[in-house]
This record gives structure tokens, sequence and C-alpha cells, in this order.
């Protein structure tokens, strides 16, 4: 399986000309694809937002007429004290703080029982959402055989239905396992970076290990801690998925529902068939404005023009 | 083997001059030193040469043929990087057959040539091995060979023995001399080390900031230094520089210091007469030129550095120190009076503003 | 004397084994499910096989009913198989003729294209959903494999960019020197020398690609109708949640760890592979 370029470009001068042809080989297809099924819908979500669309996929505009109506939306402010609710509760117990803590602990620890801990953790990320949703379903059963139940049986507590009682808790339990994971990995490969030497120097200067974590670690992984909080705050602030696997915004109307999975909702699984593509698309675009503001804000403040290093070829 | 000809070369890295209007003829067969601080061009000038860089301006001849627009594949030359640039995921024998393979040559020649070339350079039993199990020394000789293999017209080195250590540099630059000179190949050698290019070089051309300060020999560079820059940057201990304005009394030219005043020997009132009295000039003398225990001048012992057969012998002559080169066993006490001179036929005097050497 | 750290030590191992415990519990629990008649918490009240006999014909009847089935497990399998492989070499071949070309030339509109890349790759695709819809059904791909598997990869794409472009930034340009003037042109320095030593990006990208076609849900749930084409996610999601949701939990365990299979074998044997994508991309939460 020999590539032979030789056979396309015969002489010199013809592959100096033919050069930025290749190029576009190898760029066109991947900018095709990003370019309809990615650039396009950004622009078609903010249009659709201006219509009231339905499942005829009928242009009737409507100008501004989805915005005005989210403000006398009843449902869209409860859903937004929701979301903020989702986004900042599972951040700071799960996205970051649990993680800040696992990393912390395991690289504290023997390196191999602590490289195991975080596998575990790993384990959620990389299992179907579908299967991951399934385990919490069953545990927070409210049979008296359910995991839950069983374990606060040993306690003496009657069995509840947890999805029922508690349906907050699922929902940032389930997203808080899985979201874990992203910061610990960053904050790991920022703590396992810091040099061995300034851990020595606190040391040697009679600081405790509570002390070398508080005044010289955690400063020095600052960047990487903003980064997973930035980072993790749209991620948190879009994902609708395993919410829609656990609850689907229930228990009764719009208990856990979150923004994004009520764009969601009105879209794809109105009862009785009423789709609401534009009231939907609306919804998304403020979503859709949002994240490419954050992104466009990781883009300066993590500096990520750096990674833009210049070509030294020049043949 | 070829001759290669710089002809007003220029590179420019957006508004940076890489490289300025570089002159430069490289005869058949010749060891030639690029010779500069790091960024001043030589790495560019090198990759130019290679066909790597396009240059922004001027041309490049191998022989009479010009060179621009032939691709680096077609240059036929050799060429060993500072960081040895193995292929990680050959073993040593195909990288060293790469250039070959490259080639189309039969499969039992390349076999022959690999192992010969190998065998030349002390590497035959480390064939089968990975780039990653050697030591720093034994890459550097894959890259030789590699280099070699393919029998270049041109051979290119980027400082490779930068990464070596101290004892096996020495040992190095004799074993690539001798190799150059065994096989006649046209080289250009990169390095920021004078020591390297004085004794490996047939002729040293020093660049500064992009710009060409002097090609040529290692003596007349040694002797004949033509600006400030060059002979600051050749000899292992630096030249002095004593500034001062060029004074004219009884008709003697003398530099006048601060607390100093050097008499300027007879020979050179010649060259200076053009010069305007109350020029701001710079006397330079090299430490191996300056005499002690006795002569004109006095100073006071600043501090002694031993390098065992000789003693760098720092004197305050009242606002500059100079270097001296004394042998070793003598005796000198810190604090104490000192006399010194210097070898008259080997004072350089440099124009302060432009560094030119009007001696 | 060594009692002291010792006694710190094992509280923060206790701490940690707690939090952690969910986690093994839950996998545990899974496990334990596919093997026994019952379970009491952990405890099962005896062990069978009798789940497993689905692996026989694939077929999975719903309790009570003659004549609702599900879709087979054999055409669920291959469907998500056939999805998760084409997803998963799309994304390696694009993002590293991509990423290969954005590291390493200089062309007219590169810095726009990388910076584009590069915002996106941050951007949650999951939000385009309807605007996606709208674009398949115009394009006569919706309840198709092919819709999704082109959807995703669009997705995809930036991060598998960025990516293959970090391992390709991280070859010495000497490297890529030294080959031309050894004798090869550009592409041939690319085909011998660059992608040789960047396989460990394209294996992360290949695997990356593999398990988020593997697991991929959301397009499925809304970009496919028919049975026919369902996958695993949707599979599970109909024994757990769906119509028919009353089913045999053994059963429904038995086909998630079937699911999972690919995932633990990753998990185990492929893990460095893993990190590395988590370390250079975003996360789907």
């Amino acid at each position: 399986m020999r590539f032979s370029p030789k056979k396309f470009f015969v002489s010199n001068s013809f592959t100096r000309k033919l050069h930025k042809g290749y190029l576009y080989v190898f760029l066109l297809p991947s900018l095709g694809f990003i370019v309809v099924f990615f650039l396009i819908p950004v622009i078609l979500t903010f249009l659709i937002g201006l219509t009231k669309m339905d499942y005829s996929f009928r242009w009737d505009w409507i100008g501004l007429g989805n915005y005005i109506y989210i403000l006398r939306d009843k449902w869209a402010y409860k859903i937004l004290g929701n979301t903020l609710f989702y986004v900042f509760t599972t951040l700071a117990f799960f996205n970051v703080g649990m993680a800040l803590f696992i990393s912390i602990a395991t690289t504290h620890i023997n390196d191999k029982i602590g490289s195991i801990f975080r596998s575990i953790w790993l384990l959620p990320r990389i299992t179907p959402s579908t299967v991951y949703a399934l385990l919490w379903l069953w545990a927070a059963r409210g049979e008296a055989n359910s995991l839950f139940n069983w374990l606060t049986s040993i306690f003496g507590l009657h069995p509840i239905d947890w999805k029922l009682t508690y349906p907050w808790l699922l929902v940032i339990l389930v997203n808080g396992f899985v979201g874990t994971s992203f910061g610990m990995i960053i904050f790991t490969a920022a703590l396992k970076s810091i040099p061995e030497d300034y851990i020595r120097a606190a040391k040697v200067d009679g600081a405790s290990t509570l002390q070398i974590i508080r005044y010289v670690e955690l400063p020095l992984i600052k960047w990487p801690l903003l980064f997973v909080t930035a980072y993790q705050t749209l991620s948190l602030l879009t994902s609708y998925e395993y919410i829609l696997l656990v609850t689907d915004g229930g228990p009764g109307l719009y208990t856990t529902e979150v923004w994004a999975l009520y764009s969601y909702h009105l879209a794809f699984a109105q009862y009785g068939g009423i789709v609401k593509f534009g009231y939907g698309a609306a919804l998304a675009t403020i979503l859709v404005i949002i994240g490419l503001i954050m992104s466009v804000i990781y883009w300066k403040v993590f500096r990520f023009r750096e990674l833009m290093v210049e070509p030294k070829i020049e043949v | 083997m070829v001759s290669v000809k710089l002809v007003n070369l220029s590179k420019y890295f957006h508004n940076v001059k890489a490289v300025d209007n570089l002159n430069l003829e490289i005869k058949d067969g010749e060891f030639v030193a690029l010779l500069g601080p790091s960024g001043c061009g030589k790495t560019t000038t090198l990759l130019m040469i290679a066909g790597i860089y396009k240059p922004t301006n001027g041309y490049i001849y191998f022989d009479n043929r010009l060179m621009n627009d032939v691709p680096p594949k077609d240059r036929n030359v050799g060429m060993v990087f500072q960081s040895y640039a193995l292929y990680p995921h050959m073993s040593v024998f195909d990288n060293i057959a790469f250039p070959l393979k490259l080639k189309k040559r039969p499969k039992d020649e390349i076999r022959r040539k690999v192992k010969e070339v190998a065998d030349l350079l002390g590497i035959g039993e480390l064939l089968d091995r990975k780039p990653s199990q050697l030591s720093g020394g034994q890459q550097q000789r894959v890259a030789l060979a590699r280099a070699l293999v393919k029998e270049p017209d041109i051979f290119l080195m980027d400082e490779p023995l930068s990464n070596l250590d101290a004892k096996l540099r020495i040992q190095m630059r004799a074993e690539l001399k001798k190799m150059q000179k065994t096989f006649k190949i046209t080289t250009i050698y990169v390095t920021h080390d004078q020591v390297e290019a004085m004794t490996m070089a047939d002729r040293i051309a020093v660049l500064n900031k992009g710009v060409l300060q002097q090609y040529g020999s290692p003596d007349e560079l040694y002797n004949r230094p033509k600006n400030i820059f060059v002979a600051g940057f050749i000899g292992s201990v630096p030249m002095n520089f004593i500034r001062g304005a060029l004074k004219r009394t009884n008709g003697d030219y003398i530099l006048e210091g601060l607390d100093y005043l050097f008499k300027i020997p007879r020979t050179y009132h010649d060259v200076l007469k053009d010069i305007e009295v109350g020029t701001e000039v710079i006397l330079g003398v090299r430490p191996e030129h300056v005499d002690i225990g006795f002569g004109e001048y006095s100073g006071k012992v600043y501090v002694v550095e031993p390098l065992g057969r000789d003693q760098i012998i720092h004197i305050d002559i009242g606002g500059e120190i100079i270097r001296a080169l004394a042998p070793g066993d003598y005796k000198v006490e810190e604090g104490k009076d000192i006399k010194f001179s210097f070898k008259e036929d080997k004072i350089h005097i440099f124009d302060k503003k432009s560094g030119e050497a009007y001696i | 004397m060594r009692i002291v750290p010792l006694l710190k030590n094992s509280i923060v191992y206790i701490i940690l084994l707690l939090v952690t415990l969910p986690i093994i519990l839950l996998y545990t629990l899974l496990f334990l499910q596919s093997i026994s008649v019952n379970l009491n918490g952990v405890i099962p009240n005896g062990f069978t096989l009798d789940h497993w006999s689905i692996l026989s014909t694939g077929n999975i009847r719903v309790p009570g009913t003659t004549t609702q089935y599900y879709p087979n497990l054999y055409l669920v399998a291959s469907n998500t198989f056939i999805l998760a492989v084409i997803i998963a070499f799309t994304e390696v071949v694009l993002s590293s003729l991509a990423g290969y070309a954005l590291s390493r030339y200089k062309f007219a509109g590169r810095s726009q294209i990388l910076t584009l890349t590069l915002i996106l790759h941050a951007f949650p695709g999951i939000t385009l959903l309807i605007a996606l819809f709208y674009v398949l059904n115009a394009l006569g791909l919706y309840n198709s494999l092919i819709g999704v598997v082109i959807v995703k990869v669009a997705l995809d794409l930036p991060l598998g960019i960025w990516i293959m472009k970090g391992f390709f930034d991280g070859i010495p340009w000497d490297i890529e020197m030294s080959a031309l003037v050894d004798g090869c042109s550009r592409l041939g320095a690319w085909w011998r020398v660059i992608m040789p030593n960047v396989r460990n990006g394209l294996m992360a990208v290949l695997i990356f690609g593999f398990l988020s076609g593997w697991s991929e849900f959301i397009y499925v749930l809304t970009f496919i109708a028919s049975q026919d084409y369902w996958t695993f996610s949707m599979f599970v999601y109909a024994l757990t949640t769906g119509e028919y949701s009353y089913i045999n939990p053994g059963i429904t365990a038995t086909v998630a760890i079937i699911y999972m299979i690919p995932v633990i074998i990753f998990f185990l044997f492929a893990q460095k592979y893993l990190l590395r994508i988590q370390i250079a991309g975003k996360s789907t939460v």
C-alpha cells in the first residue's frame, strides 16, 4: 500500500502550481461537512426562530414574535430558574468541587491506587447515556429492594420513590457523576505538572500538606480551574440528554425542565402532535448566542491563538 | 562535488530580516562555517540552501545552476540537524537506508552501502535498534550516516555537536574534519561556537543580525577582524576593548580614556592621519597580547582566574578592567600594582560609532 | 510515631472510597442483575443464566402480549456497529487530512479556518437540533443512518481536527525537513514520515469516534423513526422507559451489558487514548 504522489504530480514546477490544489483535497471534505451541517444550522436556528414553523416546514415569518412570547411565557421564568439552579449546583458540587477533591486526593496517595480511583470516575463518562441513566433509575426505584432504599433501610428509613420525592437530587447526582471526570483529568494533569521543587521548597519551609495544597498547588492551577469552570458552565447550560432520560423534565409539569430540554420538548415531544419548531428554535437561539459568545471568550481568555504555530517549511 | 554561490540572498519573516543581502561563495570541496550568535540568520541561510525555505530575494547557485526553484529532494544535499531528526518509527538501518530507498536503488546495493557507511562510523552493531534506544553520540552518528549514504554534493550541518557532552564534542570535531578532508565534500557548517568554527573550517562567515560581518580564513578573522563584532566574537578569552578619544600630542597619537593614556605605535600613523582628532575610538587588544611584569603602563591586580596551564589576570586601569593571559606559574597578588604593555603589532583600533576597524 | 500520617492517609482513603462507592455499586448492580433471579439491594436471591438466553435468537417478546416485538437484538447490534465504524473512519480520515493541512501549510485563509475550528470545537452542537432536523429533512436524510452519521461527523469534526492538529504540531519540523532533504516530496514526507508518527492521534480519534457513534442517543432518537434503524441506545431506552416499559430487568441488564462490551474493552485496554481525548476535548455534559 505505497502512496505515490509522483503519479499525480509529475514535474517540479507543476507540483508548485498544484501545491494549493492538493491542499483543497485535504481541507474541502471537512470544510464541506462543517459548513453544511454546522455553520448553516447555526444560521438556520436563528432564522427558524423568526417563524412559527411547524411540521409542515413552512416559513411563516413572525419577526421577533417568539421572543416576545418568551417574555409572556410563565413557564419560561420557572425553567430559567431551574436551569440556573441546575447549572450552578452541579458545577459547584461536582464538575468543579468533586473534580478538585478527587484530583487532589488521588495525587496525594499511592499513585497506583490514585489512578484506579480516577479510572473508576471515568467509567460513567464512557458508558452509553441510556445505560448509565438506567442504572440510576433502577437504584432510585420506589420498591424496598432498590439500591437506595436498601441502603437507607440500614438506618431504619422507609422506602420512598426517589425520582418522585427528590427529582432534583437525582438529576444532579446523575449529571454530576458524569461531569466530574472532565475537571478531574484537567486538574490531575495540572497538579502533576507542578515542578517537584516547589513542593520540596514548601516542605523545607515547614508547610503541612494542607498548607501546601492551599498555598502552593491551588494557586498554581488557577488557570485550569477557570478553564474548567467556564467550559463546564456552557456544557451544562446546553445539555439535557441525562435529564431527558431520567426525569424527562418531570415529575409533574416542568419540575426539572431546563432551557435546552424545553426547546427540545417544544420541537420534538409535544403531545397531540403540536410541533413548535419556531418557538423551540427561538429558545435554542438564545443558547446558540450564549455558546458563541462563550466560545469566543475561551478563544481570547485561554489564548487558543498561541496554538496557531506558523508553518516552517515553504516547499 | 559542487561549488555554492549565494547572490544578494535575503529572507524576511513578516518584517523581520532574518538574512539580509548575503553574498557568499563556497568553493568545491571547501569546508565553510557559518558562525554567529543565535538568531543571526545562519540556520535560515542553511535551510535556504537545502531548499526548505524560499529566499525572499536573491539567488542560490550550485555550480552555475540556479537552484531557487529546485525542491529539496532534487538538490542532492545531505543534512545533519541539531536535533539529529532521526525518524522515530524506523530502525537505524531504515533511517540510513531511507534516502537510497527514495532513489529506488536495488535492495542489495542499499544493504551494502548502509553497512559500509555504518561500519565507517562505528555503528554497524546498532542497525536493528530504534533511535530511542541510542545514546546522543550514537544518534549523531546515525544522522551523519544518513546524510553521507546518499553521496551528497553538499553536506549541510546545523550545530551537529551542540547536544553532545564536552569530551565527545572534541572527539567528533576531529572525526568530522578528517571525514570531510577524506571525502572532499563541499561542507557548510552552522555553529555558534567559535572554537568549532576556528578548528574545523577552511573559511568562516561571521553573521550578525542577518548581515555578513566578515568572510575569511580562521587566521584572517583572528588577526585582522574587520569590525568590533568579529573581534569580540572570535577568541577563547574575549578581546579587551578600551574606550577613549583619539588625541595628538608631540606628533604621537594617543588614546585618552577616563584615567588612562595609551600610546599608539608609529607604524599605524599613516592609517590614522585621516581621522579627526577627538574622535571616539576603541582600542582592542587580545589578552594573549598583553605582556605583564614590565612595560610602560601600570594598573592594579583586580582578580586572578587560574585556568591550569594559563591564568587570566584582571587589571584595573581606572575605569576599565583589562584581561591579560599569563603562564599559570606566574606569581601575582590581588591588590598589588602591576606593570604591563601591549604587543605593538597586535593592537586594533575601531571606530566607536560604526564599529569598523581602522587597524 | 508514624501513626499520625497513617491515620491522615486512611481518612483520605475512606472519603475517596465513600464518594466513589455509588459508581462501584451501580455497575456491580448491573452485572448482578443480569445473572440473578431477583435482587435485594446488592444481594442476589439465586443465580440464573436465563436472561442470557436472548443471545440464541435475539428476539425479545413483550410479556403479556403475543404480537409486540422489539427489533431483533442482532439487527440492532449490527446497526450500531455499522454506524460507529463509519463515523469513526470518516472522522479519522477527514480530521487527519484537515489537521495536517492546518498544522503544516501556509495558505490564504489558514488562520480563519483555524479560528473557526477552534471556536466551534467548544460549541455545543446539540443546540442545533431543530435546524439539523430541517436540513436532514430537506436533503431526504430523515430516518436514515446516513443522516445520523453525517450529523455526528460534522459536529465531532472540529474536535477531531483540533486533536489531530495537536499531534501534527507535535512532530518536530526537523524530521519533516530531513525527509525533504533525503529526497521526499512534501506529500511523500506526509505519508512516509509524518503519518507513522501520529499513530497515537489516529488511534485516539478512531476510538473517540467509535465510542461517540456507539453511544449516540439524542440524534438517533430525533432523526430515526423506524425500528429497523434502531441502535442499542434506542433499544435500551425503549426497554427502560419506552411505551412497553415493563420487562424483566434481568433481560434489560443483559442487553445493557452487551451494549457495554466495546466500552469495557476500550476502558480496560485503551484508556491512555481515552484520556488523551478528554484532555484535548470537550465533554458532552
